[in-house]
């Protein structure tokens, strides 16, 4: 049931000028969308935003089943983004580690998964969280998710992305977030 | 105007110290700022990548989750860093992401150059440096850094150097007092000293020494070199004095010559070593009548008699050669035109090496005298010739006498008694005596005679004729003549004879019991040759060695030795005609010798000669 978008993978034109368009401003979707002739959406950003998350975290070695394990991203529940975060890490290496994006319905076995995004319900994904054990980064959207154990949730604030910590869930995991990330948090618990 | 050569040394010392210590001062000061400047720049360029590197790092998140505002909040804490004008954070599209701005900078953000550059430009040092997040550039970050800071560091060290140089100057100024006192003092002393020495000529100044460097050294020579000269110029005076006083003392020498010779009745002068007359005294021109001027020089040939000036210049040319005594007889010529004879010596004197210095001479009027001698002469010459001329004219007669009292004693002495054959005894005796008598008177006549054209004869040749003359008497005496080696000499051959013959048969004569041993020998003494004839006979006594050479003078009165007395006469007489003399040393019975001497040279037979 796993399946990994190869990198590199062109579909046609119009989507490559997209992912050029993204390429430039990673982190920067706002502009990119501003200066760009399609607005970039909101889940274009947040895929930006939960690539970049894994710039700034610090994972154990556990946390991965080999040493040259990539960072797998993986999406519980529904996806919400599509094909866009395929194409956001296609190609990317992050501290010495590939990228790679993976969809499940049920809680993932240990070491197979360094990012979690719950998508919706999220109700039944925070009854999940538990289960995940350490070195599990989890990402989530709306205030409450930070509240019910998760570590990072995304917010909407005068239509623009931003994000809540809960930096001691992290610690608990034993995931070491950079103070650099936590600078530009709206809020961190 | 003064140039710099030509102000004193003082001031000199003043204007180097001075110009090395501006020099110094400005040269490490633009030294100092220089090297401060670029050390400065080099460590600002550090210092603000520094910076950079801290806030790009900081820049990351931001722009990875699109924060201007935390970007802006992390820039606007540069603020402390007074000198920063602008940071600014551009996107990786150029655009700007977030920006700090000084508040009172009037420019935007300076633009981006390339990655991680500093320059500096007119606005001042700009910085940009690639925000770098998981090896990939995520934007750029460029600080610009106004210099006022450095020109500020070069105010505050322009000041610095400025107020050493004063300081230093007003240092250098009381140094070159002090060093005024050093140096130009010294100097000033001696310039002093040099100035008053050729001023006033006292070279008893002397310099003051103050130190014992160069200066020093200086003094002490000046010193040395003032008493050399002093000491010379004492030595200068001194000759000078003692040149002075010689030159006194030769006036005054000469003065009193002068008067010396003013004061005598003789005629003086004086000439060169060269023979020219340079001084005639009074009497001199008194008696000739000419000048000084007439007289001077050759003048002598102009009073002497012109028979005389030939002679008279050869011996005084050979005086002048030889330096011997210049002697001679001269007629000079007095002013009223009559010659008078004159007895002429001259002697060198010599200075102290010996070198003859000048000729002094005087002329003695022997005129009176010379013309006795000459009466005496020519009575002399007429008793001698009519001592000859009788003697010769005797001679006839006397041997008449001789011959027919010895015909009448052979032939009619039986016709006579006793008595009668006694007076005729006596009478042939007395003839015969008268005979030899009046031969020898007419031998010593003829010894006053010089032989002219006269040369040299060998006189063992003469001596073997003497003693072939001799013959009969050596063999009856039984006598042995011995000689030795004999020389040649200018003398009449018949003369020499005549002395010989007379010596020998004397020695034959006066002889003892033993057999007559006599000896002739010559040797030579000083300019003439000296003959010696010694013999073993009865000797002379000491008491009359002189007499035996009168005419007749005859010790001996007995029969035992006969003759007329006038032998040893005779050879007195030709030995002086030569300028020769005789002599005789002896004592009773230890035999005699007789000496005499002739001149080496011929004589010079001439009218002035004496």
């Amino acid at each position: 049931m796993e399946q990994v978008t190869p990198s590199g993978f062109r579909r046609s034109k119009q989507r490559a000028a997209r992912l050029l368009c993204l390429a430039m401003g990673i982190g920067l979707g706002m502009l990119c969308a501003a200066g760009g002739a399609e607005e970039a959406s909101e889940y274009q950003v947040k895929a930006a935003f939960l690539f970049n998350f894994t710039k700034f975290v610090e994972w154990q070695a556990a946390a991965f089943a080999a040493p040259d394990s990539p960072i797998v991203i993986c999406i519980l529940g529904d996806d919400p983004f599509g094909t866009v975060l395929e194409q956001t890490v296609a190609g990317e290496v992050v501290n010495g580690r590939k990228v790679a994006v993976r969809r499940m319905k049920q809680a993932p076995p240990p070491k197979s998964c360094q990012v979690v995004f719950a998508g919706r319900p999220g109700k039944e994904v925070l009854k999940l969280l538990p289960g995940l054990g350490p070195g599990v980064l989890t990402v989530g959207e709306g205030e409450n998710f930070v509240r019910g154990g998760g570590m990072i949730a995304f917010v909407l604030e005068n239509r623009r992305v931003r994000f809540d910590i809960n930096q001691a869930a992290a610690e608990n995991a034993g995931i070491k977030l950079s103070s650099r990330l936590l600078s530009v948090a709206k809020s961190v618990e | 105007m003064l140039t710099f050569r030509d102000i004193p040394i003082k001031q000199k010392l003043m204007v180097i110290i001075m110009a090395t210590t501006t020099v110094a001062l400005v040269l490490a000061g633009v030294g100092i700022v220089a090297a401060d400047s670029l050390l400065f720049r080099s460590y600002l360029k550090r210092d603000l990548s520094a910076l950079a590197r801290i806030a790009a790092d900081n820049s990351t998140a931001p722009l990875q989750f699109n924060d201007p505002r935390v970007a802006a909040d992390n820039l606007a804490a540069l603020r402390v860093r007074t000198h920063l004008v602008a940071a600014c954070i551009y996107r990786p599209d150029g655009t700007v992401f977030a920006r700090y701005l000084r508040p009172d900078s009037n420019s935007g953000c300076p633009s981006a150059g390339g990655p991680d550059e500093q320059r500096f430009s007119r606005e001042g040092l700009i910085v940009s440096r690639a925000i770098i997040l998981n090896g990939q550039r995520v934007g750029t970050l460029v600080l610009l850094y106004d210099l006022d800071e450095i020109a500020e560091r070069m105010k505050l060290y322009g000041i610095t150097v400025l107020g050493v140089l004063l300081v230093s100057t007003l240092i250098a100024l009381l140094l070159s007092t002090k060093l005024r006192a050093v140096i130009a003092t010294p100097i000033s002393h001696l310039v002093g000293a040099t100035t008053s020495v050729s001023e006033t000529g006292d070279y008893s100044v002397r310099a003051q020494r103050f130190s014992r460097d160069e200066l020093g050294v200086l003094v002490d020579r000046f010193n040395e070199m003032l008493a050399g000269i002093q000491s010379r110029d004492h030595n200068l005076r001194t000759a000078l004095h003692d040149r002075e006083e010689a030159l006194r003392d030769a006036e005054k020498a000469r003065e009193r010559f002068r008067f010396l010779a003013e004061s005598m009745p003789q005629k003086i002068f004086t000439a060169t070593p060269g023979g020219v007359v340079d001084y005639y005294n009074r009497q001199w021109t008194e008696y000739t009548g000419l000048t000084f001027a007439q007289m001077e020089g050759d003048g002598w040939k102009e009073y002497l008699h012109p028979e005389d000036v030939e002679p008279v210049f050869e011996v005084w040319t050979r005086s002048l050669a030889t330096g011997e005594p210049f002697h001679a007889q001269q007629r000079v010529r007095r002013a009223d035109g009559a010659y008078r004879w004159h007895l002429s010596r001259a002697l060198a004197m010599r200075d102290p090496q010996g070198r003859i210095s000048m000729w002094i001479g005087s002329n003695t009027d022997i005129h009176e005298q010379k013309e006795k001698e000459d009466e005496l002469r020519r009575a002399n010459e007429d008793l001698q010739q009519f001592a000859y001329s009788a003697s010769h004219d005797l001679q006839e007669p006397i041997r008449n006498v001789a011959v027919y009292s010895e015909i009448l004693a052979k032939r009619y002495s039986n016709l006579l008694d006793a008595d009668g054959r006694q007076f005729l005894g006596f009478l042939t005796e007395g003839g015969r005596r008268l005979a030899t008598l009046i031969d020898d008177l007419l031998a010593y006549t003829r010894a006053g005679v010089v032989e002219s054209n006269m040369t040299a004869v060998d006189s063992s040749a003469v001596l073997g004729h003497a003693i072939s003359s001799l013959a009969e008497a050596i063999r009856e005496n039984e006598a042995v003549v011995t000689c030795d080696a004999l020389p040649r000499v200018h003398m009449g051959e018949s003369h020499l004879q005549q002395v010989f013959q007379n010596l020998i048969g004397n020695a034959l004569k006066y002889r003892k019991e033993d057999p007559p041993r006599i000896h002739i020998s010559a040797d030579h003494q000083g300019a003439a040759w000296r003959f010696s004839v010694r013999d073993n006979g009865i000797g002379i006594d000491p008491h009359y060695k002189e007499k035996i050479f009168g005419v007749f003078k005859r010790l001996h009165r007995d029969q035992k030795y006969s003759g007329t007395g006038i032998g040893l006469a005779i050879c007195q007489r030709v030995v002086e005609r030569y300028g020769g003399r005789i002599w005789v040393e002896s004592s009773p019975g230890q035999g005699a010798t007789f000496f005499f001497t002739i001149p080496e040279h011929a004589p010079r037979v001439h009218s002035a000669a004496v």
